[in-house]
């Protein structure tokens, strides 16, 4: 009736389900997802690290009035384009310039907006899984 | 009533296999993941440098084209072997994926010269080796894992604490970038930037205070200027806390070194003494010092590193002098 191809087949699938899918973004990984996904584009990674290494915090906090806040700003690529936000310095002289597109829309699609490795969104995200888990 | 029950024998034991089978899969699904084996360099270029080098993605030395291949193969297969290792120019560091091993690497760069015409490198001892090692692990795979976990120590199982192998993942194996995406690998991998940096316990696994201090590195502090420098703030605010955990001392000097005092005054805290309310309730929810501290600056998991000042121990004649 059943043939073993066919099986083994289901039953793939099935394992591949159990395989677990990890998140391990380096710590303090912004993913911002205001707009891309509505736009059709990836979400944008912002990589703290990378950028601390040649900024200190005050460059972009203090001068070129990021908020603290992720998805907390509204930039988009016309501001960026203007010389607002990342277009302070992806502009082509302190840093490359906007068209390339891949190298900042580089997340995964229909990400929520956040913070990554926070301590904040381990708490919440915890309670949230309890309170589903509990509703269920 | 009959019909209500569509369960033949055949469908039982349909679902027995296929639930045998899964068991079965997702085991070696896991032992593939945990096998130590070393690939041969075929099998690392069909998963990763194929990618790029079978059509040449951004300039790369294509597999077969002897052209491609003469400048950097008069380098020297060493030179060849620390550009793929470490990255170079637009070659990703292991082409984005670290779990490659180095000699994977090592064979796979043999296997792409061998295949691109300078036969001397299908002759290289490594590969011959390293087919033998990869045929007897492959047939040993499924029992492998099983003899790890048996050997293995009663103190590896720790759910919340990720091994040191898990640390500053590449991109493209974070599970946020998507590997699809053609700039993911044109990415820096955080190990790579972070090698030479002085190492911390927690967040980026950077002790991104040292490393500023020890000029390990120099970011700027104005967009334009290499030559801005910060105006530095010494002054240390100890706040005593209730209980028994040593009391805090915040030290405006380190700081300074990156922010402006605008960035935490006034909207943050009010400066003035006894005007801010601070709990660590606040603070793992991300406010007061936690609107840094647990995103990017050290997490609120290195408590001593603000617990710092020890309280003065109430002794027995302290305690008769003051009264």
């Amino acid at each position: 009736m059943f043939k073993n191809g066919k099986c083994i087949f289901i039953a793939f699938i099935l394992s591949l389900l159990a395989t677990p899918i990890m998140v391990a973004a380096e710590y303090g990984d912004v993913l911002i997802n205001n707009y891309s996904d509505e736009a059709g584009m990836r979400p944008v990674v912002f990589p703290h690290w990378f950028h601390r290494i040649r900024f200190r915090c005050k460059v972009c906090h203090a001068d070129l009035g990021f908020k603290m806040e992720a998805g907390g700003n509204q930039i988009n690529m016309l501001k960026i384009i203007d010389g607002e936000y990342c277009g302070a310095c992806h502009n082509g002289e302190v840093a490359w310039a906007v068209e390339n597109c891949d190298i900042c829309h580089t997340g995964k699609p229909g990400q929520p907006t956040q913070v990554h490795q926070s301590t904040a969104s381990k708490l919440t995200t915890t309670t949230k899984r309890k309170q589903a888990e509990s509703v269920e | 009533m009959k019909k209500r029950w569509p369960m033949t024998v055949n469908t039982i034991r349909y679902l027995y296999r296929v639930i045998g089978y899964t068991l079965l899969l997702a085991a070696t699904n896991v032992g593939l993941q945990a096998a130590e084996s070393v690939r041969n360099g075929k099998q690392v270029y069909d998963t990763a440098c194929g990618a790029c080098h079978t059509a040449g993605v951004l300039q790369a030395p294509r597999l077969g084209n002897q052209e491609d291949w003469i400048a950097r193969e008069k380098q020297g297969f060493e030179v060849l072997l620390s550009h793929a290792i470490k990255g170079f120019k637009n070659m990703p560091a292991k082409g984005g994926n670290p779990t490659i091993k180095d000699k994977e690497i090592e064979n796979a760069i043999n296997y792409m010269l061998a295949a691109s015409g300078f036969d001397q490198y299908a002759q290289n001892p490594v590969k011959k080796e390293a087919a033998k090692e990869t045929q007897q692990p492959l047939a040993a795979d499924k029992k492998e894992p099983v003899k790890k976990t048996q050997t293995s120590s009663v103190n590896q199982f720790n759910r919340l604490m990720q091994p040191s192998s898990e640390w500053n993942p590449a991109p493209a194996k974070d599970g946020i970038h998507d590997p699809e995406s053609p700039g993911t690998l044109l990415l820096q991998e955080p190990k790579v930037a972070f090698d030479s940096l002085s190492k911390s316990k927690s967040g980026n696994r950077v002790d991104w205070v040292k490393a500023l201090q020890g000029n390990e590195i120099t970011p700027r502090y104005d967009r334009l200027s290499d030559d801005a420098s910060p105006v530095i703030m010494d002054l240390n605010i100890v706040r005593e806390v209730k209980g028994s955990m040593p009391d805090v001392v915040y030290p405006h000097k380190q700081h300074t070194e990156w922010l402006d005092c605008s960035n935490c005054h006034p909207a943050i805290f009010i400066p003035q003494k006894g005007a801010n309310q601070i709990s660590m309730a606040s603070i793992l929810l991300g406010q007061s010092c936690g609107v840094c501290h647990g995103k990017v600056a050290f997490p609120v998991s290195e408590c001593r590193k603000c617990h710092s000042k020890q309280k003065p121990v109430a002794t027995e004649s302290s305690n008769q002098a003051s009264n």
